[in-house]
């Protein structure tokens, strides 16, 4: 426990009072190695839903691309490592859907035994990021930071919106804190074309679906297109670059903490 | 005596995948049921207040007729001795043609003709019978239009969805005695083919029907069709054989009777088909018509294995379709392109089974784990966990090839070492950033080539989070 | 031998597959799984539920109190699309005792053949929650005049409405203790039709072009309007 004790940082606002909820960020690989700022505004929000907030050190990867290729024998330590080093924690919250449906939905059926158990222990408290601020910290007060949104979609991702059931948590959100409706995708629950390692194996085929979403996101006339998962929203913009479409992708976490200023994903310093 | 149509083969699947997206016309027809069907299926499950109780229900009593088949299959087959049918059984493909080609000649039967039935394509029993002479029609519209164009099913529930009205158009011209006529609209195609089925309704001497249910407390098959060309089969000629799988067993009527609820609106978004019927047996003794012999052909191809293996819930299946018409990778790439009887998430997970895990290896994979199939699946089959442990099965027969085997091990093996995977990472991803900076994605990178081949790979913002984290952690310690 | 060595060979493949409980204890375990559910019908009234959904169905329907009134209605339903008096009808005896005469048509009783308009058919009941009829194969309504004819009327006696598909198997499993199990038992929700080109509805695929259903009996007095309300809206 030593370790877990070491690692965690008072990132709390010093006037407020003692923190509501103890909680261990999952980083994420993509958001760790792509996309870092998610990270801190997911902390920032956190912090500001009352949170205390502690980022583990021995985290790398949920396990998802082993497990989905099939390879679940070398899912397992990953699932394990997972488990050993978050089980501490009250609460657990990842910015990521198909993180969060991994760890909730995923190690129960890949582990046995005692590990099922611990697994099982660990899912109960485990929450996608828009899903715990919504429903867990129930935060809905507006922020008042000077930050206007620019107009808004939104692509669920598939593993949040069919393991997690997230739909309406981003969008009030947005709607609460940053007082943005979202205009809405036509065909909202079809799949973008990432699949993880589906994207590589079956180029032509992810590179169509991708291309449809991103159609779909042009014919909102909506800036952003935002939503809770890196993978999804790196194919999407990627794609965009690709195809020379304009359009900003950005994790909903920034648009949360009213953090516009990096450029969107797959955009260049201008 | 028709060509067979060639078979593709699952192997072929990745070079289908590429070639069917570059029709334009198909594909856009193909966006348009991806977009319509789910619209129906919805507004009819919408209407059903208990729609999740009706789907658990059944799934509960499918799994319990599964785990009693022997029991229930064996009432079955009594009940419909009982009914003066002949119940046959069949191991295998051939099996199954050799006894139904056995019956037709044994009544010397010149014509047939075919009520829709996927059971029947898997055997190709069609051909089967074409070779031995016999004339075979198949009388379902979309059957009998890809029968003329001597081509497979693209959908188990609408075999021709792949083809515009222009083609069956065309098909029909050069098919049929039209004279002056045109053909305007699919009305006037529709009437076309009534009139030439109708004339092999009327002189069949056999008629072959599938099943959508068989009843075993009373023995009874249900059939379920819009069209009512099944009804013709098996009421007008003087032969009726019945040829499905032991999958189709219920226990009761009323079971049927949930099955039908979730199967119809699954399929079409209806609430009922236009015709539901059920079928005991051969004529009685006061009986002015229908069938003076009955048969039942019941063929395994694999399902007792299935049965016994961890693939089990995959008999669960209803043949709905709706598994196909949610999916974006039969939506993007149509029927045909999966090369087998069976397509779409249903099919990916079927094929492997009945065929081989190493021929249709190509077909797990075609997933991205979306998820909607088995949201929208009647008989709540975990299609997306099957297809998953049918790639789990690939990798440890080593079917996966070793670059992405030993790729993903590696990647594993470092992932489970977060001081070293942090260490390196945070050397190579500072280095990815600064090459990136400028243009915020890369149009082609190392390693990735099956990304950037279809899209560019955004660039990272700078240093990893782990790192600035940690930064950040000691300025804040220092400063305390 | 070869079917008798597959029949062996698939059954025990099952049973080592199979729990192979005792029977008692595979329908205990059967009845314990409760009964599905079935739709909410969309009215209380068992008529109009099911003239609501004949209509979805594209049936057309006609109401009657009396069987001079449901003659009358075959009748103008026959003039209407054929200008003829003539039909079809099995041996039913019920279908013998009506007064024909009435509206003076010509019935011919038997098997439909291919080329006849019109059939009529006395429905062994209807099905509220489907807007299906119910008919037996057999003397009383070969098979043949469900599907040859271009138009299939259908009388439906107003006492023998069920609520559900469930109540239906009820009442067929009453029927078939006094008279055995008919060969078919055909639910007919709709005139034939067919999707497969270009998934456009298109009616008449291979069996009837239209669909009449007669009801017959007591029926609320505005159970068609409403229902006529209720589809078209």
């Amino acid at each position: 426990m030593q370790r877990e004790a070491d690692t965690r940082v008072n990132h709390q606002k010093k006037s407020s009072n003692a923190p509501r909820f103890s909680v261990a960020l999952y980083v994420t690989c993509l958001v760790d190695l792509f996309r870092p700022s998610v990270a801190f505004d997911s902390i920032a929000l956190l912090e500001q839903a009352g949170c205390k907030v502690s980022v583990p050190s021995r985290q790398s990867c949920c396990g998802q691309p082993t497990y989905n290729t099939g390879d679940y024998d070398s899912t397992i330590p990953l699932a394990q490592q997972v488990i050993e080093a978050f089980e501490f924690a009250d609460y657990v919250v990842v910015p990521s859907g198909s993180c969060a449906g991994m760890i909730t939905h995923h190690y129960p059926k890949l582990l046995e035994g005692q590990w099922r158990e611990r697994a099982l222990a660990l899912a109960a408290k485990t929450f996608e990021l828009t899903t715990f601020l919504a429903e867990i910290a129930e935060m809905h007060v507006p922020i008042d930071d000077g930050t206007r949104l620019p107009s808004v979609t939104y692509h669920d991702s598939c593993a949040g919106l069919r393991e997690l059931g997230i739909k309406a948590q981003p969008r009030e959100l947005l709607k609460n804190l940053r007082n943005t409706e979202v205009t809405e995708l036509s065909q909202t629950e079809v799949c973008c074309g990432f699949g993880g390692t589906f994207c590589a194996k079956m180029p032509e085929l992810s590179g169509k679906m991708a291309s449809d979403k991103l159609d779909s996101a042009l014919a909102t006339e909506a800036e952003i297109l935002a939503g809770g998962d890196m993978g999804c929203l790196m194919n999407i913009a990627g794609r965009a670059q690709r195809l020379g479409k304009t359009i900003e992708v950005r994790h909903v976490a920034e648009l949360l903490a009213g953090d516009l200023s990096k450029p969107a994903i797959g955009e260049g310093k201008s | 005596m028709s060509n067979i149509p060639e078979e593709q083969g699952s192997a072929a699947f990745l070079g289908n995948v590429r070639d069917s997206l570059l029709e334009t016309d198909k594909v856009k027809r193909r966006d348009m049921l991806g977009l319509f069907m789910p619209l129906v299926r919805d507004a009819a499950v919408d209407q059903f207040d208990q729609f999740q109780d009706l789907r658990k229900q059944v799934k509960g009593v499918k799994q319990h007729t599964l785990d009693n088949l022997h029991h229930y299959l064996s009432q079955f087959e009594s009940e419909a001795l009982d009914n003066g049918n002949q119940v046959h059984f069949a191991r295998d493909s051939s099996e199954m043609n050799s006894i139904v080609l056995g019956i037709c000649q044994s009544h010397r039967a010149q014509r047939v003709v075919k009520g829709k039935s996927m059971v029947t394509e898997e055997t190709h029993l069609l051909h089967h019978l074409q070779r031995a002479g016999l004339s075979v029609v198949e009388t379902d519209l979309g059957e009998y239009i890809i029968q003329q164009a001597n081509e497979t099913p693209s959908h188990i529930v609408g075999p021709a969805l792949h083809k515009s009205a222009d083609e069956i158009r065309e098909l029909f011209l050069k098919k049929h005695d039209l004279g002056e006529r045109e053909l305007e609209g699919p009305t006037e195609m529709v009437a076309e083919a009534r009139s030439v089925l109708r004339e092999h309704f009327l002189s069949a001497d056999v008629g072959i029907i599938g099943a959508n249910a068989l009843i075993a407390e009373n023995g009874y098959s249900m059939l379920v069709t819009n069209e009512g060309n099944g009804d013709l089969c098996a009421n007008l000629p003087k032969v009726m054989i019945v040829c499905t799988t032991l999958d189709r067993i219920v226990p009761r009527a009323s079971d049927a009777m949930a099955a039908l609820r979730l199967l119809v609106r699954s399929a079409t978004g209806q609430p009922i088909t236009c015709y539901t019927s059920f079928y005991s047996g051969p004529r009685r003794e006061q009986d002015v018509d229908g069938p003076i012999e009955t048969h039942f052909v019941l063929l395994d191809n694999k399902r007792s294995d299935i049965l016994a293996s961890d693939y089990r819930e995959m008999l669960q299946c209803i043949r709905c379709g709706a598994c196909l018409n949610h999916c974006p990778i039969y939506i993007g790439v149509g029927g045909h392109a999966y090369g087998s009887v069976y397509m779409g998430p249903m099919g990916s997970v079927l094929t492997p089974l009945l065929d081989s895990l190493e021929e249709a290896q190509a077909l797990p994979d075609a997933c991205t784990a979306c998820g909607r199939c088995e949201e929208v699946c009647p008989s709540s089959i975990p299609l997306p966990d099957l297809l998953r442990d049918l790639r789990h099965e690939k990798n440890r027969e080593k079917l996966t090839p070793s670059r992405w085997r030993l790729g993903m091990k590696t990647h594993a093996w470092l992932l489970a070492r977060p001081r070293l995977y942090h260490t390196l990472s945070g050397i190579g991803i500072p280095v990815l950033a600064w090459l990136g900076r400028k243009k915020g994605s890369f149009k082609s990178l190392m390693l990735a080539n099956g990304w950037t081949d279809q899209r560019d790979f955004p660039a990272p913002q700078g240093k990893t989070f782990m790192q600035q984290y940690a930064a950040q952690r000691k300025a804040n310690n220092g400063s305390r | 031998m070869a079917q008798d060595s597959a029949r062996t060979e698939l059954m025990g493949k099952l049973q080592r597959a199979c729990q192979n409980a005792q029977p008692a204890r595979i329908y205990a375990e059967l009845n314990s799984l409760g009964e599905a559910p079935s739709p909410t019908l969309p009215a209380s009234s068992l008529c109009e539920a099911f003239l609501i959904n004949v209509l979805k169905n594209q049936g057309t329907v006609a109401c009657t109190s009396n069987r001079s009134e449901a003659v009358k209605a075959v009748a103008e339903h026959l003039h209407s699309r054929f200008r003829t008096r003539k039909l079809v009808a099995g041996n039913d005896p019920r279908l013998a005792a009506m007064p024909w005469r009435d509206g003076a048509v010509l019935p011919r009783f038997g098997a439909a053949e291919h080329g006849e308009n019109a059939s009529l058919s006395y429905a062994c009941m209807g099905i509220a929650e489907t807007g299906s009829i119910v008919t037996y194969t057999g003397k009383s309504n070969p098979a043949a005049n469900n599907l040859l004819v271009e138009d299939h009327i259908v009388l439906v006696d107003t006492a023998t409405l069920v609520a559900t598909l469930d109540d239906a198997w009820t009442q067929i499993n009453k029927d078939q203790q006094e008279s055995g199990r008919p060969r078919g038992i055909n639910f007919i929700s709709g005139p034939s039709s067919t999707a497969d080109i270009e998934a456009q509805l298109v009616k008449g695929a291979h069996g009837p072009r239209s669909w009449h259903v007669i009801l017959l009996g007591e029926i609320p007095e505005d159970a068609l309007s409403n229902a006529r309300n209720a589809t078209e809206a």
